[in-house]
C-alpha cells in the first residue's frame, strides 16, 4: 500500500450483475458500474433505491446474491480482508461511539489500522486541525451537531488515505451551512487524487460534486452519464403546470404537446416543459393555452428535482404512489 | 481535472507492517474491550447497574426481607450472598445483551466490520468486555456481603474453584447475551425481554429464599432450570451447603457446568453464524 495514486483510466470498482434479494425483495437487480481511478461518481436516487445496499456489498458488510464485485481488483467476497484495506466507507448513519469524545474515537480508528501510539496521536492531531475539529474535540460524540459528527466520521474514514472513499449519502440531514462544509472537505479530497463514490438523494449535490452521475431506482441502474449531459436531456429550468382534474390534463396536454416537448405524469396531474430559456419559454407557454375550460391549478417555473430527472430520463416518476400522497398532502 | 498537490502530516505516517493474524487478533480485541471500559464511566445507568443496584438488593433483602425469612442452621448473610452473586451473573445477559443491541443499532459495529481487522475480534472483545463489567459488579456484591456479615467457609481450592464457576457461568451467560442482543437489536425491547426472563426465574432459583419451600409450580421450575443450578453451585463452593429436592440441586456443581457447557456450545456458533451474516 506505499504506491502513489496514480491516475489512470483502470476502473478501480467494477460491478458485473451485481444483485441483493432480501427474500422475495429484490434490492439491487443486476447492477453494472465501472469507478475509474481519480474520479467522482455519484449514484443518484430516491430513498429505498438500492444505495445504500451497493455501498454495502462494496464495503464487504453485506454479501451479494448474485454477479460480482471488485475493489482495485479485489473481489468483495473472496478478498474481503484485501477491500477492506484499499476502501474506506463513511455510512449515512455516523458510525461512531457515542460515549467517546471526537478525538478518542479516531484515535480507536488509527490504532485499529495497526498505528502505534505515538502514531496514531500525531496523526489524529492531523485529521483534527484539517477537518477544524479541535473546537469539540473533547466533547462525547453525542453530544455534538449533526454537522460536526459528520466531519468526525469522515475524518475517521481518513485515518489511512484509501484507495476510494465511498460516502453514503454524506449530507443528508445536515443543515445548508454543514452541507457546504462537507461539499468542500470533499472537494479537497478529490483535489488530492481520491477516488470518491458518493450516493445521493439530491440531484444538486450529484452535480455539484460528481464527474459522472448513475441513476438507480428500484435497484436497477436507469440513465448515466456526465452532469452537463444529463442537464441537456433534462433541461435546465422547467415550467410545470398542474391541473385541476383528469381531463383537464387531457385538454393541456392535447393543445402544448404540438409546439413543446411535454413530460406527463397523470399521478400528479401534472405536465412538465424544459425552460431552458426560462422566462421567455414561460411566457410562450402560457400564451399557447388559451382559455377553453381547461383548469389549471398551477402553474410555475423551477429547478428540476430529482423526480424530473426521473421523468425526464426514464419517462416515470421515481415512486409514483409515495409522491402522488405527498403532492395531496402539501396541497390539503 | 487539476491535481492539487498539498502537504498533509495526516497522511505521512507509514502504515506499520501487519503482524500476523493472531497478534492481530489479540491487539485489535485488547484495542476494542478498551474501548467498552472506556465508556462505563461515562454511562450512568451502566455503572448504576453494577454498584448501586447490587447495594440495593443486599440492603433490601437483608434488613427487609431477610427479617421475615429463616433458614436453618444459618446466617441469612449466609443463605442470601452466594444466591446474589448468582443473580449477577445471570443479570449479566441482560447487560450483555443491551450494549451489543444498543452497538449493532448504532452503526458502530459496521465501522469496524468495514475496517481490515479480524472479525473475531470484534465480537470477542464484546464479550471479554461484558464479562470485565460484571466481574465488577460482583466484586461489589461480594464486598458489601463480607462487610455486612457474610462469612463464606472456603479452603484455597475452594476460593479457585469459586473462581472458576464464576468465569464459566460469566461466559455462558455472556454468549447467551450477545447472541439475544444481536437477534433483538433493539437496546429497549433487549432490557424489557431480559428483565421478564431472568428477573423472575432468579427469583425461583432459591437466590432468596430455599426451593423447597415454594409451592409446586415455580418448585418444578426452580428444581430444574440452569440460574438455580449457578445459585445452588455457588452457594456449595461457598457455604459447603447442599440444597435437596432434585438430581440437580444434590449435584449443583456438576450441572452448573453442564448447563454452562451446553449454553456455550449452542450460544457461541449461533452468535459467531449471526454474526458473519449480519446484514
Amino acid at each position: 500500500m506505499t504506491e502513489n495514486f496514480a491516475r489512470s483510466e483502470d476502473p478501480v470498482v467494477i460491478t458485473r450483475g451485481l444483485t441483493k434479494r432480501f427474500g422475495d425483495f429484490v434490492a439491487v437487480d443486476s447492477f453494472d458500474l465501472e469507478v475509474s481511478a481519480g474520479s467522482v461518481v455519484s449514484l443518484l436516487g430516491p430513498n429505498g433505491a438500492g444505495k445504500t445496499t451497493i455501498v454495502r456489498m462494496l464495503a464487504t458488510l453485506s454479501e451479494p446474491s448474485g454477479g460480482t464485485a471488485s475493489v482495485c481488483g479485489y473481489d468483495v467476497v473472496r478478498d474481503a480482508d484485501a477491500v477492506r484495506s484499499v476502501l474506506s466507507l463513511t455510512g449515512q448513519f455516523a458510525a461512531l461511539e457515542d460515549n467517546l469524545t471526537a478525538r478518542e474515537n479516531l484515535l480507536l480508528m488509527a490504532r485499529l489500522r495497526g498505528y502505534s501510539k505515538g502514531a496514531a496521536s500525531r496523526i489524529v492531531e492531523g485529521l483534527i486541525e484539517r477537518f477544524d475539529i479541535g473546537e469539540f474535540r473533547d466533547k462525547l460524540v453525542k453530544s455534538v451537531s449533526g454537522g460536526q459528527r459528520r466531519r468526525v466520521d469522515l475524518a475517521a474514514s481518513l485515518v489511512v488515505q484509501p484507495k476510494i472513499l465511498v460516502l453514503d449519502e454524506p449530507t443528508t440531514g445536515l443543515d445548508p451551512r454543514s452541507r457546504q462544509v462537507v461539499w468542500s472537505t470533499i472537494r479537497d479530497l478529490v483535489g488530492e487524487g481520491v477516488t470518491l463514490f458518493l450516493t445521493t438523494q439530491y440531484l444538486e449535490e450529484a452535480d455539484a460534486l460528481a464527474d459522472h452521475i448513475v441513476l438507480i431506482d428500484h435497484g436497477r441502474a436507469t440513465a448515466a452519464g456526465t452532469p452537463n449531459d444529463l442537464k441537456a436531456r433534462i433541461g435546465d429550468q422547467r415550467v410545470d403546470i398542474i391541473a385541476v382534474d383528469l381531463e383537464s390534463l387531457d385538454k393541456l396536454t392535447a393543445k402544448l404537446s404540438g409546439g413543446f416537448s411535454v413530460a406527463v405524469s397523470r399521478d400528479q396531474r401534472m405536465i412538465s416543459i424544459p425552460a431552458p430559456n426560462e422566462l421567455s419559454d414561460l411566457r410562450a407557454v402560457t400564451a399557447a393555452l388559451s382559455d377553453d375550460g381547461a383548469l389549471v391549478d398551477e402553474i410555475a417555473l423551477r429547478r428540476p428535482t430529482l423526480d424530473d430527472a426521473f421523468l425526464a430520463l426514464t419517462g416515470q416518476p421515481s415512486h409514483p404512489t409515495n409522491d402522488t400522497t405527498e403532492q395531496e398532502e402539501v396541497r390539503a | 481535472m487539476t491535481t492539487i498537490t498539498r502537504v498533509d502530516h495526516s497522511f505521512n505516517e507509514a502504515l506499520p507492517a501487519r503482524p500476523a493474524r493472531l497478534r492481530r487478533f489479540v491487539r485489535e480485541t485488547a484495542l476494542l474491550v478498551g474501548r467498552g471500559l472506556q465508556t462505563i464511566p461515562r454511562v450512568p445507568s451502566r455503572l448504576s447497574d453494577v454498584t448501586i443496584q447490587p447495594l440495593v438488593f443486599t440492603l433490601l433483602f437483608l434488613y427487609v426481607f431477610g427479617s421475615a425469612i429463616h433458614i436453618p442452621h444459618m446466617t441469612y448473610q449466609n443463605y442470601l450472598l452466594p444466591g446474589l452473586i448468582g443473580q449477577s451473573l445471570a443479570f449479566g445477559v441482560i447487560g450483555a445483551g443491551v450494549a451489543t443491541a444498543t452497538d449493532f443499532g448504532s452503526g458502530v459495529i459496521d465501522r469496524f466490520r468495514s475496517l481490515p481487522v479480524t472479525r473475531l475480534s470484534v465480537i470477542t472483545s464484546q464479550v471479554v468486555g461484558q464479562i470485565i463489567e460484571q466481574i465488577l459488579g460482583i466484586v461489589i456484591v461480594a464486598g458489601i456481603g463480607l462487610a455486612l456479615g457474610w462469612r463464606p467457609h472456603m479452603s484455597p481450592w475452594g476460593m479457585f474453584e469459586l473462581v472458576l464457576l464464576v468465569l464459566l457461568g460469566l461466559s455462558a451467560f455472556t454468549w447467551f447475551g450477545v447472541l439475544m442482543g444481536m437477534i433483538v437489536k433493539s437496546s429497549d425491547a433487549m432490557q424489557g425481554i431480559g428483565f421478564a426472563i431472568v428477573f423472575p426465574l432468579s427469583f425461583l432459583a432459591g437466590t432468596f429464599v430455599p426451593i423447597s419451600g415454594m409451592k409446586t409450580i415455580p418448585r418444578a421450575i426452580g428444581e430444574w432450570d440452569p440460574l438455580s443450578a449457578l445459585v445452588a453451585a455457588i452457594r456449595k463452593v461457598t457455604q459447603g451447603t447442599p440444597a435437596h429436592g432434585s438430581w440437580q440441586l444434590e449435584h449443583p456443581v456438576v450441572s452448573m457446568i453442564g448447563w454452562c457447557a451446553l449454553i456455550i456450545a449452542i450460544c457461541v456458533p449461533l452468535a459467531l453464524r449471526r454474526f458473519k451474516l449480519s446484514n
